[in-house]
């Protein structure tokens, strides 16, 4: 599989088409020059959430960086594993683990409802703490995308909120959208803010979507009403460009990525019954994503936020080779090894069917995949001049970046069971925590995030307030 | 009770000859007619009963099967079971449309078993095929292996299906008259059981259900051939033509001169030699004796005929283009082939637009469809901003809900979008909602099922799949940016306002064979737009829902129901507004010197007159459409009958008042209104007039001028009426081939001007006059009339004019021209709306009872199929 990767460089020498003032930004940035923060050592702070769907049962995770966890190797000392770290008490009657697990990461309270969190997340802690008066000028207060198509709430894919439980931002869920968010700003069409307008972009796109259908090999349209259809749909085409027109407004800014090939929002979850997609056009989306990502860091276009890496209780049919380091690792091929259509076809039924006693080869596959493309992200703000900051670290030395998942070992019957010794990975943050190999924790949740904000210098602490927090000491440096 | 009934009868020995031989036992529904009784059987009937009202229905498009437990049959299944015996040969045919490809069992579409493993015979549907089971003293009790239509495909579309099996062993499939599959298998029908039970649609024990409808059920003693069959497809199920069918070769000449040559001699022939010219004394409209006597026509040799000679060498059509290579092939073909002439009279109206043109557009909501669909589906009243907003409707063929003109503009997506978000948030969306759901939680769970029933209403017909996941996209969407269910809410609805269900009126057009029935929410879109040019309301949307629409009755009464509704009168008026253009009085500017005392509220006083006068005459005094041409009243402000040069009646400015023109003789009636004798401009030209009266009121169609005459508008002046200007285009050599055709129409409004003021004497002294003759198209002498009131009871008492009122609003509800195609239809709407009284009412129940409404419109077939 050929995956290009987009740096800074080779997003401003254009993604097929021509860059917007390139000749500028080269004089602006001759040879191998820095990223604007990285030009003085001051180093910010920074805070963001990786979360990754379908987490790593315990059983499965190994005591140092092979097995599963094999992908991560390389930034063994940019990283500390924790194991034994439990969430039971985000465990909520009426919800299902999936759910609660995914909404405890980061905030480590069970959800408020449907759509909302119970609490902040240590993201938008440390943000509050560091900048109580906003963040600078033109900054993206938080940025939060991802790649994911099980929709159905909130807190499956959005792991950035604020202390009332609502969303810190909102979702990006396509690289342009990503890239817009971060370099450009929406022309307002009428009055009405920004999130409005994109929402309305939303219905529009779901509206462009029904034309497809009626223009498409489906349709149950004659001919003349298709080419009918296919006029409105250029109309509707050319109103989105007209009306949702994207002012650039930083000049540093690379080409406009490509449009998505993926299926996006509704049509990503057709009620949960999945979709069928390779692994070639998983990466190819999420590593877009990933590099934009990384590149609005590299900027300092973004201090705080999360990046999703599929949805908690994901819904996919996978299917392609994998290889990792020149060997085949295995053939994804969810629906016909689970002998399933639908949602029964799709790779979170491997989790449902875990027995620690047996091999669970495809579960272990699917995991190991996924930490290959969270190092793919974190060494995207570790490696190259790009990301060498004042001080001589990386960005991902630097900064705070928790990685963490749902619970994940299928055992729906015994939620306890199941929230118990969830994932979790740190990075140094300018060298508050330990890093460079894998730690029993045995704590909650709880305490290794207030833990966490402790040493960030932030007072405020997750969950209720008479509750006494245990700072867990061995993961401090 | 009887939840519903499937009629049947059988059919006697001594009978069989009359009907096919061998039939025995046939039920079948026949479109057009009330519950069909076929035949008998030593004279009893009897009856299919369907386990209750849910599991089937009966009417006129059919028996629809919606659940388990089939319709069972209550006549001697044991004497059935004997007679095949004993014959040791059967055949079954069906006329079905499945509801889906995906049923499988196979689905019992008519069976005659114990349960699901013992049977005489089963036909079913499995996927998209047919399979038969069938007992044989050889093969198993459960008539397996099953044979099957392994050669042809099944199709979502009204379909015929026969299996036949021959006392050799010999079973064939048929599909569409096709054979889809030939099996032989060995034994005899000696060990079939006869205590078992005839069934339609499912097992006596269920759980093989078939979904769909059914309009025939026939079983013979004996196994039918293949032309026979082909012949029996070829017949449809109520006797009318498949176009499908192979044609025999003197069809396929009939056909031929129906679909083109009749449309060639309309185009490049009767302008001359038609009833009224007949130019070198040859009417070429008719199909006389004379064509043949002459040798203008000889059957089978084109080279003999003069038609084709004078054709052939260009020599006809004098002063015009020739006609073009493949039309003349087509002449040749058709001469060649016999010379068919199945049609009385060539009318223009019908046969100057080709006959395959019926190319099926999804109709677009007009202007005024979407404010009524927006305030009857959301409750909003949006007429103000729609009609600044939204670009006006551009007429076409008459009528600006012509469906092929209704095109998209960036400026309605423009517009789309703003008056969604402007109907949204006049909407009061806790309440909206609360129709559809309690539950507010933005969960999976909730929002399919609030989305189907938000959708169904919205949306006008159930929610497909992926719908849902779109709708679904956009309320997890609002959800994630902090957004709760009344903001989705406010959401969906944008989407589903700017939906292409809802801006168009969608249709299966495609992979529906070429006769299917539109479903019960097609129909049920198809009669509130016809009736009311809005949504269907919720009553009509549950019986959909239940698949009760389609029943003859329920439909009558729904008919009745919505003809008394205000929206009913909202429709009609647009109709006649249409009819005759009367938005072209918003634009009238009179030349003010001509005109010194015009004042632009008259335009508007003179639209009101007529569209009060229609209200009048149609609603509430329930005349006949032909009585808007001559009932002696009208209503007027005091200003327009000061215009008109009547004596006032006393009613305060600028409001209106009826007035009895009963002593005005020169007065009464739409073309006596000033809406209509402005349509001259301010020169009252007698052309355009009387072009009016041809098209709009007589239905005749005429060609532009050649290009090199010169059209400019000749003035009258001292000595010259604007009468005699016309009487001289009328004698003029060049000219008056056509303009005999429609001048004279008009010479009775000449002492109307052209704002519609009464004068004896124009303007230079010459005196007026107000008689003239009437040419209907078709009749070859013309009728003459003395004085203004006596053209419009002329007209009003003229077949020809009632039949155009009937077919402009059949056009009108079709939102297309109509064609060769339709004109059988239409004359059948004609004629039941006349039996009825000829109101609007009737010709409006007589539309939506009509097989334009119940049949869905297919793509057109293509020219091969017609041709050869």
């Amino acid at each position: 599989m050929k995956t290009r990767s987009f740096t800074r460089r080779t997003l401003l020498r254009g993604l097929g088409g021509v860059a917007i003032g390139l000749p500028v930004m080269e004089e602006m940035f001759p040879g191998t020059s820095l990223a604007a923060s990285a030009a003085s050592k001051q180093v910010p702070t920074r805070a963001f959430n990786v979360f990754f769907g379908l987490g790593i049962p315990d059983p499965v995770q190994p005591n140092q960086f092979d097995g599963v966890l094999e992908p991560l190797a390389p930034l063994r000392d940019q990283l500390m594993v924790l194991r034994g770290v439990d969430q039971v008490r985000c465990d909520r009657s009426g919800m299902n683990a999936h759910f609660d697990g995914a909404t405890g990461a980061f905030t480590a309270t069970p959800p408020n409802g449907e759509a909302r969190s119970g609490g902040a997340s240590i993201d938008q802690l440390v943000r509050r703490a560091h900048y109580p008066d906003g963040l600078p000028k033109g900054m993206v207060p938080t940025l939060v995308g991802g790649t994911f198509f099980r929709r159905s709430r909130v807190g499956r894919y959005v792991h950035s909120y604020n202390p009332d439980g609502t969303t810190a931002a909102a979702m990006q869920e396509k690289p342009r959208d990503l890239f817009e968010r971060v370099f450009g700003r929406i022309r307002l069409s009428g009055e009405g803010n920004e999130t409005e307008e994109r929402l309305k972009r939303s219905v529009l796109d779901s509206v462009a979507e029904q034309y497809k259908f009626y223009t498409g090999a489906n349709s149950p349209l004659g001919y003349a009403s298709k080419e009918r259809f296919k006029d409105h749909l250029d109309r509707i085409r050319e109103y989105e460009e007209r009306s949702f027109a994207i002012d650039i407004d930083d000049p540093r800014a690379p080409s406009m990525p490509p449009a998505s090939e993926l299926k996006h929002s509704g049509a990503a979850d057709p009620g949960g019954e999945g979709i069928d997609i390779t692994l070639e056009e998983l990466t190819k989306e999420w590593r877009l994503m990933a590099d934009l990502y990384a590149l609005a860091i590299q900027m300092d276009r973004a201090r705080f936020g999360s990046i999703t890496f599929l949805a908690a209780g994901e819904r996919i049919r996978l299917k392609g080779d994998y290889h990792y380091n020149g060997k085949l690792i295995h053939r994804f091929d969810d629906g016909s090894q689970l002998n399933g259509s639908g949602s029964k076809g799709c790779s979170h039924e491997w989790w449902h069917r875990f027995n620690e006693s047996k091999k669970n080869e495809q579960l272990r596959a699917h995991a190991h995949m996924k930490m290959r493309e969270v190092a793919y992200f974190l060494t995207r703000l570790h490696e190259g001049e790009d990301n060498r900051e004042g001080n001589g670290k990386s960005i991902l030395e630097n900064s705070m970046i928790a990685i963490s998942t749902e619970s994940g070992d299928g055992r729906h019957s015994d939620v306890k069971r199941e929230l118990s010794g969830i994932f979790h990975a740190v990075t140094g943050a300018g060298g508050r925590f330990k890093t460079g190999g894998v730690l029993k924790a045995n704590s909650e949740g709880i305490d290794v995030y207030n833990t966490m904000l402790d040493a960030m210098g932030v007072t405020s602490r997750l969950g209720p307030p008479d509750r006494k927090y245990h700072r867990l000491d061995s993961m401090l440096a | 009770m009887v939840d519903s009934y499937f009629g049947l009868m059988w059919l006697g020995k001594l009978q069989i000859g009359l009907l096919c031989a061998g039939l025995l036992i046939q039920a079948s529904s026949s479109h057009g007619q009330e519950p069909i009784l076929d035949s008998v059987f030593r004279g009893e009937s009897s009856e299919w009963l369907a386990k209750s009202s849910s599991t089937a229905l009966f009417g006129e498009s059919g028996l629809q099967l919606k659940s388990s437990g089939g319709v069972r049959y209550t006549g001697d299944s044991k004497e059935l079971s004997k007679q095949l015996k004993s014959a040791g040969a059967m055949s079954l045919e069906v006329w079905i449309q499945p509801d889906g490809l995906g049923q499988v069992g196979p689905a019992r579409i008519l069976t005659f078993s114990k349960n699901a493993n013992e049977r005489n015979f089963t036909l079913g549907q499995n996927g998209d095929r047919i399979e038969a089971r069938l007992r044989t003293d050889k093969r198993s009790k459960n008539g397996t292996p099953g044979l099957d239509s392994n050669q042809g495909k099944l199709a979502q579309a009204l379909t015929h299906v026969v299996f036949t099996v021959s006392q050799e062993g010999n079973t064939v499939i048929f599909l569409n008259g096709e054979v889809a599959g030939r099996q032989r298998v060995q034994g005899t029908f000696k060990n079939w059981n006869d205590g078992y039970q005839l069934l339609i649609g499912d097992e006596a024990s269920g759980g093989r259900p078939w979904k769909g409808r059914i309009f025939r059920v026939a079983i013979f003693d004996r196994s039918l051939n293949a032309s026979e069959v082909n012949n029996r497809f070829s017949k449809g199920i109520g006797g009318e033509m498949q176009k499908a069918v192979k044609l025999s070769s003197s069809d396929r000449n009939a056909e031929l001169f129906e679909t083109k040559i009749a449309t060639i001699l309309t185009k490049h022939c009767l302008e001359c030699h038609d009833s009224v010219n007949q130019k070198g004394d040859l009417d070429l409209s008719k199909s006389l004796a004379s064509h043949f006597d002459e040798e203008i026509l000889v059957a089978g040799n084109a080279d003999d005929s003069l038609l084709w000679e004078s054709i052939e060498s260009d020599e006809m059509p004098k002063k015009r283009d020739p006609i073009s290579d493949e039309e003349k092939e087509l002449v040749k073909k058709w001469i060649e082939g016999g010379a068919s002439w199945t049609i009385d009279f060539i009318d223009p109206a019908i046969y100057s637009r080709p006959a395959d043109n019926a190319t099926p557009w999804a109709r677009r909501l007009t202007v005024s469809e979407y404010i009524n669909t927006v305030r009857d589906t959301l409750g909003v009243d949006i007429e103000e901003e729609a009609g600044r907003l939204l670009p006006p409707d551009i007429r076409a063929d008459g009528f600006s809900n012509t469906a092929y003109n209704l095109s998209v503009d960036f400026k309605h997506i423009d517009a789309y979008v703003k008056l969604a978000n402007l109907i949204v948030a006049k909407m009061d969306l806790e309440a909206f909602s609360k129709r559809f759901t309690k539950n507010r939680e933005l969960t999976d769970k909730n929002m399919i099922v609030y989305i189907e029933a938000l959708g169904q209403f919205v949306l006008r017909g159930p929610v497909k799949e992926e719908e849902k996941a779109l709708y679904r996209g956009i309320t997890t969407t609002t959800a994630s940016m902090n957004g709760g269910f009344i903001e989705a809410t406010g959401h969906l609805l944008e989407a589903m306002i700017q939906s292409p269900r809802f801006l168009y009126r969608i249709e299966r057009q495609h992979g529906i064979g070429d006769k299917a029935f539109a479903d019960d929410f097609e129909l049920a879109s198809r009669i509130s737009y016809t009736l009311w040019g809005s949504s269907p309301d919720e009553e009509l949307l549950r019986l959909a829902e239940k698949g009760e629409l389609n029943h003859s009755k329920v439909l009558s009464q729904q008919t009745q129901r919505m003809l008394k509704d205000p929206r009913a009168i909202e429709r009609s008026l647009d109709f006649v507004s249409e009819w005759l253009h009367l938005d072209r009085l918003s634009h009238i500017q009179p030349n003010p010197l001509s005109f010194p005392d015009w004042k632009p509220e008259l335009a508007q006083a003179m639209k009101d007159e007529t569209l009060t006068f229609f209200q009048e005459v149609v609603w509430n005094e329930k005349l006949p459409m032909a009585a808007l041409f001559n009932t002696p009243y009208s209503f007027m402000t005091p200003e327009l009958a000061d215009h008109y040069g009547m004596p006032t009646q006393s009613s305060g400015k600028g409001k209106m008042t009826k007035h009895d023109l009963t002593g005005i003789p020169e007065r009464g009636g739409i073309l006596t209104q000033g809406s209509l004798l402005t349509i001259g401009g301010d020169e009252a030209s007698m052309v355009t007039r009387g072009l009016f009266v041809l098209n709009d009121l007589l239905r005749g169609v005429i060609n532009d001028p050649p290009p090199s005459v010169n059209t400019e508008i000749v003035a009258s002046e001292p000595g010259l009426s604007k009468r005699e200007i016309g009487m001289g285009r009328v004698s003029d050599k060049t000219c008056g081939g056509c303009h005999v055709k429609f001048e004279p129409l008009a010479y009775g409004l000449e002492k109307f001007d052209g704002l519609g003021s009464f004068e004896e004497i124009d303007e230079h002294g010459n005196v007026l006059r107000e008689d003239g003759e009437v040419a209907i198209p078709g009749d070859s002498e013309p009728v003459g009339y003395g004085t203004v009131a006596e053209l419009m009871d002329l007209l009003a008492a003229s077949s020809r004019v009632q039949e155009t009122v009937t077919w402009k609003m059949t056009q009108f509800a079709m939102g297309r021209p109509l064609n060769a195609r339709d004109a059988a239809t239409v004359n059948a709407i004609h004629r039941g709306a006349m039996e009825a009284g000829g109101r609007y009412e009737d010709v409006m129940s007589a539309i939506v009872r009509s097989d334009l409404i119940r049949y869905l419109a297919p793509e057109p077939l293509t020219d091969e199929s017609v041709s050869h």
